[in-house]
Parts: C-alpha cells; sequence; structure tokens
C-alpha cells in the first residue's frame, strides 16, 4: 500500500487545513475498496503496477485536489472584457504619448534621443497593469459590481451610432472655422511684396503666389463639401473620396510650405540687417525640421479618410442597424423555400 | 484530422455540461436511502451511469454544505466510512428537480 499512502499525501498537501483529513479519509476507503475489490476478484494480492493503474485512473494528486477547492479569480468573467478594454487604453496611454515626446525631442535635437528612457517606459506600464489590476480586484472582491450590474437602464445605454451619419455639427463647425480662417488669411496673406505683421515686414518667396491661391481654392472647395455634407449628412463614396482627395491635396501643400524657404527676408525697426537674415533662416530652418511631423499628421488624416472608403465600400447598412435590413434578408417565399 | 479532434473536444465538453446537472440528480435520487461513497458509485455503475472518485466526492461535499444531505462517520466492515444521505430538505428539493427533471425530458423527446 506504500504507492496509496504516497498518493494520498501527495493529495492532502494541496487541501485546505480544515478538510485534510476528512477528505483523505473518504477519499482512502474508496480506493482501499477498489483495491480490495479487484484483489478478490483475481485472489491474490495487487503488484505495484496494477495499483498504479488504479491510482493513475484517479487523476493526478493535483488534479484530484483541484476539485475540492473552490473556484478562485481575481478578475471573473463578468468584468473581465471591461478590465482588457481599460487595460488597452491605460497602457496605450502611457506609452503613446511618451514615444509622441520622444519623436518630437529627436526631430528637433537628435542628441536627445536617450530621452525615452525605456527603462522608466517599462516602470511605467507595469506599475499602470499593476494599479488597473488592483483596482478591478477591489471592485469585483466588494460589492461595487453587484450594484453595479443591479442598477443599470436602457435608457442610459450608450445611443447606436451609425459611422457613415455626419453629425450636423462637423460641417457647421468646419464651415464657421473656414470662413473665418481664411478672411484673416485673405487679408493678412493677400500676395504682395511684403506682409505686415506684428509690426514686422516679413518678405515671402514667389513660390507664396502659388501656394497662396492653392490654399485658397482648396479652402473654397471644402467648404462647399462641408455644405453639401450639412444637407445631405450622410457619407456617400464620392464625398469621402473627395475629403481624401482635398485633405492630401492640403498636405501636400503645407509640406511644400514648410519646405519652400518661404521667408526670404524680415525687417523690423531696431532689427539690424545680419540679425534679421539670421532670423529668417532659423525660421525657415525651423519650419522644415517639423516636415515629418506634417508628413506623420497628413498620414494619420489620410488613414482615416481611406478607412471611411473602405467602410463605405463594405456596405455598412445606413441607419445604425445593428442587423441586416429587412429587404437584405432572403425571402423563403420567393427563393422556394 | 484536426476537425475531427475539434469535434470530438466539443462533442466532450457539452456531453460533460449535459452529465453535469444529471450527475446531482442521479446522486440525490440514490441517496433515498443511505450509502456511502465507495457503493453509491457502484450502484449508480450498475445502473449505467459510470461516475469517478474525483466527481463524485466534491459533488457530496457540495451537496452536504447546501444542506440537502446529511452525513456521518461510522464503523463498517472494520473500517471507518461515510454515510451519506438525503436531509428533509434534500427530499423536497428532489422532488421539485424530479418534476424538473420530467417536464425538461417530455419537452426534448417532442423537440428531437
Amino acid at each position: 500500500m506504500e504507492l496509496l499512502d504516497r498518493y494520498l499525501h501527495a493529495i492532502e498537501f494541496w487541501l485546505p487545513k480544515r478538510q485534510k483529513q476528512d477528505i483523505i479519509a473518504e477519499l482512502s476507503e474508496d480506493l482501499r475498496s477498489q483495491i480490495e475489490e479487484k484483489e478478490n476478484e483475481l485472489g491474490r494480492k495487487l503488484n505495484d503496477a496494477e495499483v498504479e493503474a488504479i491510482l493513475k485512473r484517479c487523476g493526478s494528486p493535483l488534479e484530484v485536489a483541484s476539485r475540492y477547492l473552490p473556484q478562485n479569480y481575481l478578475i471573473g468573467p463578468t468584468l473581465f472584457p471591461v478590465y482588457r478594454f481599460v487595460l488597452v487604453v491605460a497602457v496605450m496611454g502611457c506609452v503613446i504619448p511618451r514615444c509622441l515626446i520622444w519623436l518630437g525631442f529627436l526631430i528637433i535635437d537628435p542628441a536627445h534621443r536617450g530621452y525615452l528612457h525605456l527603462e522608466n517606459l517599462w516602470m511605467t506600464v507595469f506599475y499602470c497593469v499593476f494599479f488597473t489590476t488592483l483596482a478591478f480586484v477591489i471592485v469585483e472582491k466588494s460589492g461595487a459590481k453587484v450594484e453595479g450590474l443591479n442598477t443599470w437602464n436602457p435608457r442610459k445605454l450608450r445611443p447606436v451610432r451609425d459611422p457613415n451619419r455626419i453629425a450636423r455639427s462637423g460641417p457647421l463647425g468646419e464651415i464657421a472655422v473656414a470662413v473665418i480662417f481664411n478672411v484673416w488669411f485673405v487679408s493678412a496673406f493677400w500676395p504682395r511684396p511684403a506682409f505686415d505683421l506684428f509690426g514686422a515686414q516679413i518678405t515671402p518667396a514667389p513660390v507664396w503666389q502659388t501656394i497662396f491661391w492653392s490654399f485658397l481654392a482648396l479652402a473654397v472647395a471644402n467648404v462647399a463639401l462641408a455644405g453639401v455634407n450639412l444637407f445631405r449628412p450622410y457619407w456617400t463614396r464620392l464625398r469621402a473620396s473627395l475629403r481624401l482627395l482635398f485633405d492630401g491635396i492640403g498636405g501636400a501643400l503645407f509640406c511644400w510650405l514648410l519646405k519652400a524657404q518661404i521667408l526670404t527676408g524680415i525687417s523690423a525697426p531696431g532689427l539690424p540687417a545680419p540679425k534679421a537674415a539670421e532670423l529668417t533662416n532659423v525660421l525657415n530652418a525651423w519650419m522644415a525640421r517639423t516636415l515629418p511631423w506634417a508628413v506623420v499628421t497628413m498620414l494619420v488624416i489620410l488613414a482615416f479618410d481611406a478607412y471611411r472608403i473602405i467602410r463605405l465600400r463594405s456596405g455598412h447598412p445606413r441607419g445604425g442597424s445593428l442587423g441586416p435590413a429587412v429587404h437584405d434578408l432572403p425571402n423563403p417565399t420567393l427563393n422556394g423555400n | 484530422m484536426s476537425q475531427s479532434n475539434g469535434n470530438h473536444e466539443v462533442f466532450e465538453n457539452l456531453r460533460l455540461e449535459l452529465r453535469r446537472g444529471c450527475l446531482s440528480l442521479a446522486v440525490l435520487s440514490q441517496l433515498r436511502t443511505e450509502r456511502y461513497g465507495y457503493t453509491l458509485r457502484k450502484a449508480l455503475a450498475e445502473q449505467g451511469l459510470e461516475i469517478d472518485e474525483g466527481t463524485l466526492y466534491p459533488l457530496l461535499r457540495r451537496l452536504e454544505s447546501q444542506g440537502l444531505l446529511t452525513s456521518v462517520w461510522r464503523e463498517e466492515e472494520k473500517r471507518n466510512k461515510r454515510f451519506y444521505r438525503l436531509s428533509p430538505e434534500g427530499k423536497q428539493v428532489l422532488k421539485q428537480l424530479g418534476a424538473e427533471w420530467q417536464k425538461i425530458n417530455s419537452s426534448l423527446e417532442e423537440i428531437l
């Protein structure tokens, strides 16, 4: 019976203290009964291999002990999807801003590339995961979860939003901003030999004339598109493609502006000529350095625009319905089913 | 091959789920008369419901903690054995569960 004793001892190790003796006594009795019955059947004592076969059929000690233990978890299945969502948002909230700041330093001053401090970043992520998990464990173990589940109200659920619907505030805001900005833009930067800005005379490069008219034409086109969107508040493939085109042109124009060495001279009362030339060069250089940022921003905007077109191509139902429209369902009578 | 294994696994999981609820009912019904674990297992097996010790004993403990069974340690054939039987509350629950089972069974027979 040495094998049986070893087996029971191994199970005992994993059991809760208060129940150990009771469980082992009962299990031991069952196994001994099985062995005895087999011995009576064979008319001899069982050898080790035969006892081993009985114990193996019963299951590994940990497996057997686990069936007596209550199921424990830190975060249960009800709360887990919320936990996963919050964790992803929290980790992204830690990592993305730091990476953006690091990227900014890298562009402005490549000597500061060490500012990311990866070790610190990992520690931040670790603390973020730890405290998020801890908060959810506290909610799980306290009564807050049950209270939250019992007090929900269908009226308080977020309304279903059709991603292809254009909220009226969008085009209205676009038109308002475009009008205000363009009035200022036209009055301040109408092509002429020099602009008067904050008491300084700024001389633009000749290319400014082309850039100015291109920007203005684009602004008019964008206002027209916003006007159509205001009265026809659902994206169509044509208008989504136009938005992609306009944003692409706008981005390209802006990048061109940054790289065009647009300032040829600055003069201001009390500013010596060598200083003014130096200032002109510095401003042109800074504009050129911000080009990568502009490219990244433009790509993000274009990616959103392209995604909108793909979504429209995939035929997302209009009106935000979560199921197929009635007319999309097969008609059994018509199909002869 | 892997799909067949997957199907087998799905079937096994569903079979276990189906058995789980039935086992409680079977165990309760067998404990109208007092029995200890090993004889209870044998009685169930003789009626075609095999149940291993790793499933039976935790189930007996759970039913006892829910007040449906009572148990007592007693010596029999020179060995200490734990005898179980239905408590008055268990008898009532068994009656209700039996009726529920009949209802489900007759519905399923119609459906299947």
